[in-house]
């Protein structure tokens, strides 16, 4: 498949724009520190003792600094959607950067791991290496106690194992497939973050590098008071080029102060104070006001919540005391509180545990004897609401495995139709339906029976349709499914085309 | 919590270990360090450790996701049977691999890091959980043409031979005209 120049900046531009900002800057900050490790005149004495080592560890140590104040950034949820939501950045361009703040937390973590084994590396080298060239002449600038001592009982070399263990526990926690499979560790692993914040401001305490204080009055090679530049050159010098190359004093050393608590407790103050704000906002009662069972497991919750606003397409997080008291879940919206109607809606599948447990209580099991009263059930056609968007045909294309499951929201479907045809637009709507193996089907949900389609969809034969029947316009493909189907996508998206159509790929995950 | 797979878990920080085991043991043979055997044995280590948990198990439930590449792995690990099935042996063969390891300093953080996946190896060897080979499944034939309906058993609808035939004389009253009337389905 061709690639599309122009599909392609639109689907992937800005992303790589941001990441080769992000790794200019790491770049930059790497270099930076290098050159003045190497080349700075207070670190004259240090370098010589340590070589490449210093340079590099504390190199690393400074991006690991940047990446360790950018990876909480991105995880402060509800602030990136009051900044989504806002006038301020109303191009679509940044709204869809914005939504790609998890694959940004991911690369700085990525990072974080990669310098942390490399700053790992240059200290182990640099304990050697205080061991082996123990300085006579600057006692003070030695970490080791006496020759040959190789140290490590020390707060930076402590703090720096429990470091490196906790990182540890929260990379090897966060694969994929442990992610998918159990929730929970990476959860409780994941939020070790604040003890590795906490001890990372702490590491550099008791500094073993040290800095020289002194560079005027003791310039960096100058000559000490038991050597004299003849015995250097070997030649006689004059008296007084001698005395101007001595050294005025001794040359004093000082440890840094930690420096880490810069860059990371603004991020860090910011990130608590989101989770604070999100836990006041979690307060507030929500009153289950409809339960309704659809076929094929599946639950639709309607709720109500004083001043709770949402937009189609955002998604809200359950948590439910009764069922536990820690697990939150995401579930998306399928009905949006509007101005005339308060109450908003998510459709729930029975799969794991907590979804099985929370249906129980909502629900119990009928009883022979009792006799079951029908919740009210409330249909209106979706009057409200409509004002704003600037879409100008929709194309929803659905995939189930089996006829029951289209009955979720085939209510919802036959409305929406109904209205578009009585208000005389029937191609806003167009509806595909796909299922993977056949059935009776129901009469009385004539428009979806009539518009099934067996098997998988071809996408690629579907987009082209959709292309030629928009031309030179932009459509955005939201994909919300498996793996498959939006690498698929995403691919086809990217790939060129004769009619002009620019297709902007997005997609949901909760993985 | 009930349905933890702790062995997924122990599986990904073994393998994290065995890289931490031999980037430590590269670090401590190249630098020249003292009691640079135990780097060059944390090397060794760290290879083995690698390669034994290259191969993810399949899970109990759900779908399990393969490494790339891990067919030929898995093949290896199969062959030694009781011995790599069971987790209690791997619990304890990673504790026994980790210990020389902490005589060094370069080499000390894989050995913590092991011997946490020893002990988290364990908590899966207690509840009951073993390693299964992923073997590749024969892939059932995909029905040809799935998309191509049956084809349609009636002719199409037609209105009566008479209507049909060509009126010349009145053209008016020989336009078609539609039997069912059109709905919105």
């Amino acid at each position: 498949m061709v690639v599309s120049v122009r599909s392609w900046v639109a689907n992937e531009g800005g992303k790589h724009l941001v990441l080769m900002l992000w790794l200019a800057a790491n770049t930059w900050l790497f270099l930076k520190t290098f050159l003045l490790y190497s080349t700075g005149q207070q670190y004259h004495y240090l370098y010589k003792m340590l070589g490449p080592g210093l340079c590099i560890s504390r190199a690393s140590a400074s991006v690991l600094n940047l990446n360790c104040s950018l990876v909480l950034l991105p995880m402060c949820r509800s602030l990136l959607t009051f900044v989504r939501g806002s006038h301020t950045v109303s191009s679509r361009k940044t709204r869809r950067l914005l939504d790609k703040s998890k694959t940004f937390h991911v690369a700085c973590g990525v990072a974080i791991c990669i310098f942390s084994v490399v700053h790992v590396s240059a200290h182990l080298v640099n304990v050697i290496n205080f061991s082996v060239s123990y300085s006579d002449d600057f006692p003070a600038l030695n970490l080791a106690r006496y020759r040959g001592e190789v140290r490590h009982t020390h707060i930076p070399g402590v703090t720096g194992v429990l470091l490196v263990l906790i990182l540890f526990l929260m990379f090897t926690s966060s694969s994929y497939c442990v992610r998918v499979s159990n929730y929970e560790i990476f959860w409780y692993t994941h939020n070790l973050f604040i003890v590795f914040y906490i001890i990372l401001m702490v590491h550099m305490v008791g500094g073993a590098l040290k800095y020289q204080t002194n560079i005027e009055a003791h310039p960096p090679g100058c000559l000490r008071a038991n050597q004299s530049g003849a015995e250097q050159l070997g030649e006689e010098l004059e008296q007084g080029e001698d005395e101007e190359r001595r050294c005025r004093e001794e040359a004093h050393f000082q440890p840094h102060y930690p420096q880490t608590w810069l860059w990371v407790s603004g991020p860090l103050c910011l990130y608590c104070a989101e989770r604070f704000y999100r836990y006041i906002r979690s307060c507030d009662p929500v009153t289950i006001v409809t339960v309704i069972r659809h076929p094929c497991d599946v639950i639709e919750l309607r709720m109500l919540k004083k001043n709770f606003k949402a937009r189609p397409g955002q998604y809200i997080v359950l948590n439910c005391p009764g069922v536990s008291s820690f697990e939150n879940h995401p579930f998306t919206l399928t009905t949006c509180p509007t101005e005339n109607k308060e109450t908003f809606g998510i459709h729930l599948r029975v799969v794991g545990d907590w979804t099985e447990r929370f249906t129980q209580l909502l629900l119990p099991k009928p009883r022979i004897d009792l006799e079951i009263l029908p919740m009210v059930q409330q249909r209106r056609y979706p009057n409200d609401g409509w004002k704003g968007f600037r879409l100008q045909r929709l194309y929803f294309v659905w995939v189930c495995r089996e006829l029951q499951s289209f009955y979720w929201f085939a209510e919802l479907l036959c409305a929406v139709h109904h209205k578009l045809w009585q208000e005389n637009r029937p191609d806003y709507f167009n509806l595909k339906l796909f299922i993977s193996q056949t059935d009776n089907l129901q009469e009385k949900y004539r428009p979806l029976t009539s518009r099934l389609l067996v098997g998988r969809p071809r996408w690629k034969l579907l987009l082209d349709e959709i292309a030629k029947t928009n031309n030179n316009k932009r459509v955005g493909v939201f994909c919300c499914g498996p793996k498959g189907i939006s690498r698929t996508l995403h691919r086809l998206c990217n790939s060129a085309r004769s009619s002009g159509t620019t297709f902007e790929f997005n997609k949901e995950s909760f993985s | 919590m009930g349905k933890i797979e702790w062995a997924m878990w122990a599986n990904e920080q073994a393998l994290a270990s065995g890289l931490i085991l031999l980037t430590g043991g590269i670090v401590g043979v190249a630098g020249q360090f003292r009691g640079w055997q135990f780097a060059a044995y944390a090397v060794a280590a760290g290879v083995f450790v690698c390669l034994l948990e290259y191969p993810r198990s399949k899970r109990s439930k759900g779908t399990s996701v393969e490494r790339t590449g891990q067919y030929c792995f898995t093949v290896c690990v199969k062959s030694f049977g009781p011995l790599t099935r069971n987790y209690y042996v791997r619990a304890f063969l990673h504790a026994a691999i980790c210990v020389p390891g902490g005589f060094m300093l370069a080499t000390v953080l894989g050995c913590v890091c092991l011997g946490i996946a020893s002990i988290i190896y364990f908590v899966a060897a207690i509840r009951g959980e073993h390693w299964e080979p992923i073997l590749p499944r024969k892939e059932s034939r995909m029905p040809v043409a799935e998309s191509i309906k049956n084809p349609p058993q009636n002719p199409p609808p037609r209105p009566p031979a008479e209507t049909r035939r060509k009126r010349v004389d009145d053209l008016e009253d020989a336009a078609y005209d539609n039997p069912i009337s059109v709905t919105d389905n």
